[in-house]
């Protein structure tokens, strides 16, 4: 029975290897190097670079004769053992691993079936080694006619006391292990060609080796009698406040004498070999100087103390008197941990304590310090040095409890769960108790996991289990919970609630040095303890829990606990963000935690994506050996920044807000989602006109899935002033907090205010020329996609509504949205001249000369250009200004807010002369000599003289903020369903509720056929455009018939039209707007504007800019405003 | 308290304790059931579970108590403790602010996510290390706890938080509220009291005591708990009667 589920277990194995310790994507199919370091508790460098069939020859300890014949050589490898299995090299290792067949000497014991399998990474079960390069001393080759291809390996064992006696008289132990290699002759002399290297390299390590192994206890007790040094290497603090239970009855003296020849004759530390009676020595109990040392080497803490033997020193002292919240966290436990130890009530062992607990916190800081840990320390620090106890704790945490203690602890609930499922499975009626009861077994074995039992049986007998655990790994923990409930089932089955099932462990645990069978006739079974027959229903009952069963468990499991872990976070984390979130729903704030988090987590696994993917090419193109066998660790760590596995980023920075609001406003979705067209994280502000292209051929879009954001200067003022703290990035709280003021007001004066503040630079209550331009070009930006919420129609819509209740059909869509966009524009532009129409002067006296207006981006005169351009009156206003602003140009003002006349100026000012005269004090304002700003209640009165603008702060602006819904699919909501969008809600047909899809599933369903994808979108828009285009130059050219009638052009400027226009359109981007255009005139705007929309390429430019992204040459250019200019020169008409 | 003469009713109370790491919340526990101290007490791991009657003139409460683990990574696991608790005790460290404010979320968490109807009492500890304790214990609680030495340049007074903050705090959110010292027992035991009254007969499992005995207990009880205590469990009462 035993022996065939074991097989199957095997067969299983073999079939499906999802036996990796670590959880992480890899879990059903981790990698060979994971495995392969599990299996021999390899440090986290090494991968294995061979790997042979071999035959593995132990013989006793001779003395070194070099002289000795081949003959005496040949009957030295017929004595001893011999294993079969396989035996890998890594970079600075030589490992053995027996076959599982070869393990019947074990097989009673159970251990075999635990880790039988060659990469089962479960732990150096089987018989072998694992052995440093440095380690050894002298390889031989081996000719003789009976072995094909042999080795004899010399290790340098007991190095450190052949040192300081080399010229003794004693002839020197060598240990010496014969290797015969099966495999055909090249692979063989490949494998000696890798050994051959890596010796090479090991050369240099050895000082290194010796000083390590000088602190194992191993050398001081196997030194010759007579030579024993005075001071034995530090074994813990009990070889000061006395090791704890009684010595006599742990039989601890015989453990070391029989500990002392085993090592004697197999080696001892690095060069140690495992052999049957080594795991048998291990199942009796480990003595109590070896107890430490044996725990490094069967965890494999020794390997990585091997690896960086200073770590430990430089840590601490690279943070000496450094302070963290992990050091408060332990200076808290200190004075708590195993406290009825005497080690721990002295100084001396709280000062370990405290060493070894903030080193490891500084070297792992995601973890830091979880309480549990200083328990699990402190029983170490009993047994073994501070420097071994902190590599012994790094591989507790890495390896052997991946998860534990992790700011989640997600790793101790998922193995609870993992648990429970082993009890349901293998204690059926205790498990449907429990389930009756209402008992929660996690609240009992919940402990016993987190601290090894260490605070749950009286400490002797954790120890044990810790002997075991640190050579099977984590099962054991498994197996002895489960042998605990096996154990006291019956009485369990009587405990009806949780606290008289935690009493009957209680008692349990008091009573494990009595007899199992106090009552038995027979004394040998009397004198079984509990505890003994605890281990054997644990190792032998429970053998079938493996590492690949538990690892198996955990895959299963691993989401369910992940997700409930998730949402308590942010059940919490929403609980906990104070008083602005109070303002939005409840429903509100799970979507925006789930945006905002999802958003951090999705760029996190981009960025490590593409760091995987860099990180590839570059291997690939360093080495080209096939050999290597290539373990994929990008797959350990893919799952970074799930909030579940542990600490995740918390902070949002520029870019995540831009890709969080393009998840929430359409409005923040970019025109132009070229894959070339790149943002640059190290200058966002010029990435907004992306035909700069830095075509980078990254596999991964750095937006994902999602649409690419847009870059608007609004976004960044929206930004800083949610950054409250001003780190440049964004807490959740923040982000709530900035959501909340905008749509958890709902009143629309409120709305108002904020914006204003928005734009209200220096805090004083003024917003400047150009703030009242960079507002207009936020308005339109933010209702290029159409606006959210109903608005009301209005006298121009009503000519118009006749097509509402018609079919919409394309020509129909063209005419809507002109006509609507025009509404808005004209809204915009009525902002604009009602804005400087009502500003108030500033005060001279700031007023200062400055010839260098790039430098100056407050100072601007082409976006005061562009206001003026989306006006015809103000146009008019303007030539009429000409006579009365030339004296004032020889102050040349500048000042907070005035832009810069370069001398062109003066120049064209004559030629504005005929222009109707109007209101003066308009004049004044648009001169841009001449600093004005507008304050919060003027500001307010602009905006309420327009039905538009009114809806747009009372409904659409906070509404476009979609937290609970998702904007329409990247496509259609980035394109041609804004388009119609637009126009439907226009007609008040919307309501007040998510528009959700209106656009797409309304008049858009004619434009984008379903199933075109997003080429058909992408078609769409641009016929879309071109119709557009072609109904705006159609009005455009009758404007400018108007105009030229009016307004005298100036020909001679036209052919520098780019320029003026592009100039303005630059938001942010003050280099860009040139000296050239700076002094255009801004009638020569409008003239020029209108002009180039005659041109074909100037249509689609047009239509790119008002309505929507198209694929012109100019795509990156958002000219909204003078887009807006040319229309309403239209449609003021 | 008063002798059990005739068998009362009896029922359990299933109580959680709440709040950060080492604020006192196992040494309250520890003073409540075995009415001793222990100046280093080993952390919680997960949670540790106790039971302590409490003889009420009508009734006795059989707490069932589940004292969990203070530090913050140990707050998911919380749920699991707390459910199906019929009481609580959030502890804070009246000469540590920041475990007001994690008190202030427990609350908050409770109230959401506990079972309805949850009886609250937020109880600030190591009163002994203020100046007010009645048994002036300063001169001996400097060597208890780190916290001690903190607050030694005024008079050796540590207290951080006022009484009066955050017992409007506990009058906002309807708690009772105790100041108390685990090491020398102020306290302590009214917390358990004023909890067991509060708790509403009909929450009580196999509860058949009459109205009207409730009623003479309450008056007695409260004779004692106001000191301290607001008018918060006579509140509660009478809601939930």
């Amino acid at each position: 029975m035993f022996n065939l589920s074991s097989l199957v277990q095997k067969a299983q194995s073999f079939i499906d290897p999802t036996q990796a310790l670590n959880i992480s994507a890899s879990d059903r199919n981790p990698a060979k190097s994971t495995l392969f370091r599990h299996q021999f508790r390899l440090p986290d460098s090494q991968t294995p670079l061979q790997e042979i069939t071999a035959e593995l020859t132990i013989t006793p300890p001779v003395a070194y004769s070099p002289n000795a014949t081949q003959g005496e050589k040949d009957k030295d490898r017929d004595r001893g053992y011999h294993y079969a299995g396989k035996l890998h090299l890594s970079e600075s290792y030589l490992c053995f691993s027996t076959q599982p067949t070869s393990f019947l000497q074990t097989a009673s014991t159970s251990t075999s079936s635990g880790f039988t399998g060659q990469t089962n990474g479960a732990g150096p079960g089987g018989n072998g080694f694992t052995l440093p390069l440095c380690a050894i001393r002298r390889v031989e080759r081996l000719h003789s006619q009976s072995y094909q291809f042999a080795l004899a390996i010399t290790t340098w064992n007991g190095l450190s006391n052949s040192t300081s006696s080399e010229t003794s008289k004693s002839p020197l132990l060598v240990q010496k292990i014969i290797i015969q290699l099966a495999g055909t002759r090249p692979a063989c002399e490949r494998f000696c060609d890798g050994l051959k290297k890596g010796l090479k390299s090991g050369v240099g390590e050895v000082a290194k080796l010796k000083r390590v192994v000088s602190q194992c206890y191993s050398e001081y007790l196997l030194q010759g009698e007579g030579r024993k040094e005075a001071t034995p290497p530090d074994a813990g603090l009990g070889m000061i406040f006395r090791y704890p239970g009684d010595a006599k009855k742990l039989r601890d003296r015989s453990k070391m004498r029989l500990w002392g020849e085993y090592l004697r004759d197999y080696g001892r530390n690095v060069t140690l070999i495992r052999q049957p009676t080594f795991h048998k020595l291990i199942r009796v109990g480990l003595p109590n100087r070896l107890r430490g040392e044996i725990w490094e080497q069967t965890s494999g803490s020794l390997f990585l103390r091997l690896e960086a033997p200073t770590r430990y020193a430089e840590v601490l002292a690279k943070y000496e008197g450094r302070d963290s919240l992990a050091i408060d966290e332990i200076e808290k436990d200190l004075n708590r941990s195993l406290p009825e130890y005497p080690g721990f009530q002295s100084q001396e062992g709280i000062e370990r304590l405290r060493r070894v607990l903030t080193a490891y916190s500084w070297t792992n800081e995601e973890v830091g310090y979880c309480q549990a840990m200083n328990i699990v320390v402190a029983a170490l620090l009993i047994y073994m040095s501070e420097t071994q106890a902190f590599y012994l704790l790094s591989t507790l945490c890495d390896r052997l409890l991946p998860g534990y203690y992790s700011t989640t602890m997600y790793g101790t609930l998922l193995d609870q769960r993992v648990f429970e499922s082993l009890v349901e499975k293998t204690m059926p009626i205790l498990w449907d108790h429990l389930v009756k009861a209402d008992v929660q077994l996690s609240v009992v074995s919940l402990p016993w996991f987190l601290s090894l039992y260490i605070n749950s049986m009286p400490l002797v007998f954790a120890f044990r289990v810790l002997d075991v655990f640190f050579l099977e790994g984590p099962k054991v923990l498994f197996q002895v919970g489960l042998a605990i409930l096996r154990i006291n089932g019956e009485e369990l089955l009587d405990a009806a609630d949780d606290g008289a099932f935690i009493s009957v462990l209680k008692s349990y645990f008091s009573k494990l040095d009595e007899s199992a069978h106090p009552k038995s006739e027979n004394p040998k079974l009397r004198a079984v303890t509990r505890f003994q027959e605890l281990m054997v229903v644990a190792f032998k009952e429970f053998s079938g829990i493996t590492q690949s069963s538990i690892t198996e468990q955990r895959v299963k499991h691993k989401d369910a606990v992940l997700n409930s872990i998730e949402s308590f976070a942010k059940r919490t984390s929403i609980r906990n963000l104070g008083p602005d979130s109070k303002r939005l729903s409840v429903e509100d704030l799970g979507a925006l935690y789930d945006r905002f988090f999802g958003v951090l987590y999705d760029r996190q696994m981009r960025s490590q994506i593409i760091m995987d993917e860099d990180e590839r090419r570059a291997k690939a193109s360093r080495s080209k050996a096939a050999e290597v066998v290539s373990g994929l660790p990008e797959n350990q760590i893919i799952e970074k920044g799930r909030v579940g596995l542990g600490p995740s980023p918390t902070q949002m920075d520029y870019d995540g807000f831009r890709e969080f609001l393009a998840s929430m406003a359409k409005w923040a979705v970019t025109d132009s989602p070229t894959p070339s067209e790149k943002d640059s994280p190290v200058t966002p502000k010029h990435s907004y006109f992306g035909n700069s292209v830095r075509s980078r051929q990254a596999l991964i879009s750095p937006w994902g899935q999602g649409p690419e954001p847009a870059e608007h200067e609004f976004m960044q003022r929206l930004f800083r002033r949610w950054d409250v703290d001003c780190n440049s990035t964004l807490t959740l709280q923040n982000v709530v907090t900035g959501l909340a003021h905008i749509k958890g007001k709902g009143d629309i004066m409120g709305t108002i205010t904020y914006f204003f503040e928005l734009y209200d630079d220096d805090g004083d209550g003024k917003v400047d020329r150009e703030g009242i331009l960079r507002i207009s070009e936020a308005l339109l930006f933010l209702s290029r996609r159409g606006l959210e919420g109903s608005l009301t129609p209005s006298s121009s819509s009503v000519g118009l509504s006749e097509y509402e209740a018609g079919n919409p059909g394309q020509m129909n869509i063209d005419m809507l949205s002109g006509s609507t966009n025009e509404r808005f524009l004209s809204s915009v532009s009525a902002f604009i001249r009602r804005c400087f129409e009502y500003a108030d002067p500033d005060r001279p006296e700031n007023q200062e000369e400055d010839n260098v207006p790039d430098e100056n981006p407050e100072a601007n005169n082409d976006a005061f250009g562009i206001g003026e351009d989306s006006d015809e009156e103000e146009e008019e206003d303007l030539l009429d200004l000409g006579p009365d602003s030339s004296p004032k140009r020889t102050k040349k003002p500048s000042g907070v807010s005035s832009g810069i006349p370069s001398p062109k100026d003066s120049r064209k000012l004559p030629t504005r002369s005929a222009s109707v005269a109007q209101a003066e004090a308009a004049n004044a304002a648009l001169d841009p000599s001449k600093p004005l700003h507008i304050t919060l209640p003027t500001f307010r009165m602009v905006v309420l003289a327009d039905e538009l603008l009114e809806q747009f702060f009372e409904s659409s602006f906070p509404a476009s903020f979609r937290i609970s819904d998702k904007i329409p699919t990247p496509g259609a909501g980035s394109s041609g369903a804004s388009l119609t969008t637009f126009s439907n809600l226009s007609f008040g047909r919307g309501s007040n509720a998510p528009q959700n899809g209106v656009g797409v599933g309304g008049s858009t369903a004619g434009v984008v056929p379903p199933g075109k994808g997003i080429r058909g979108v992408l078609d769409n828009i641009v016929s879309d455009g071109m119709r557009v285009a072609a109904e705006v130059r159609r009005r455009v050219d009758e404007a400018q018939k108007e105009m030229e009638k009016n307004a005298v052009p100036r020909p001679d400027e036209e052919d520098e039209e780019e320029e003026i226009v592009i100039g303005p359109r630059n938001p942010g981007d003050s280099e860009r707007r040139s000296v050239r255009s700076e002094d255009r005139d801004l009638l020569e705007g409008v003239d020029a504007e209108a002009i180039s929309i005659r041109g074909s390429e100037g249509v689609v430019k047009v239509t790119q800019e008002s309505l929507s992204p198209t694929s012109g040459p100019d795509a990156g250019r958002l000219r909204s405003a003078s887009a807006a200019s040319s229309k309403v020169l239209e449609f003021e008409r | 308290m008063a002798e059990a003469t005739a068998p009362k009713p009896s029922s359990s109370v299933k109580l959680v304790l709440l709040g950060e790491a080492a604020v006192g919340k196992s040494s309250l526990v520890l003073r409540f059931v075995n009415n001793d101290f222990q100046e280093n007490k080993e952390p919680t791991i997960g949670a540790a579970f106790l039971t302590q009657k409490c003889n009420l003139p009508t009734r006795t409460i059989k707490f069932e108590i589940w004292d969990t683990a203070g530090q913050e990574r140990f707050a998911s696991l919380a749920p699991m403790y707390y459910r199906n608790a019929q009481s609580a005790l959030v502890v804070y460290d009246l000469t540590k602010p920041t475990s007001l404010v994690k008190a202030k979320h427990w609350v908050a968490e409770l109230q959401r996510q506990a079972s309805p109807g949850i009886v609250i009492a937020l109880v600030g500890n190591k009163l002994d290390l203020t100046n007010e304790s009645a048994s002036s214990s300063n001169n001996l609680g400097d060597d208890s706890e780190g916290d001690a030495t903190e607050g030694e340049a005024d008079d050796g007074d540590a207290r951080k938080v006022s009484t009066a903050e955050a017992k409007s705090y506990a009058e906002e959110e309807g708690l009772l509220f105790f100041e108390t010292s685990a090491k020398n027992g102020t306290n302590v035991s009214e917390v358990f009291t004023a909890i067991a009254n509060a708790i509403p007969e009909t929450s009580l499992k196999g509860a058949r005591g009459p109205g009207a005995t409730q009623a003479a207990s309450r008056t007695e009880d409260q004779s004692r708990v106001n000191l301290t205590g607001p008018r918060d469990s006579a509140a509660k009462d009478t809601c939930a009667c």
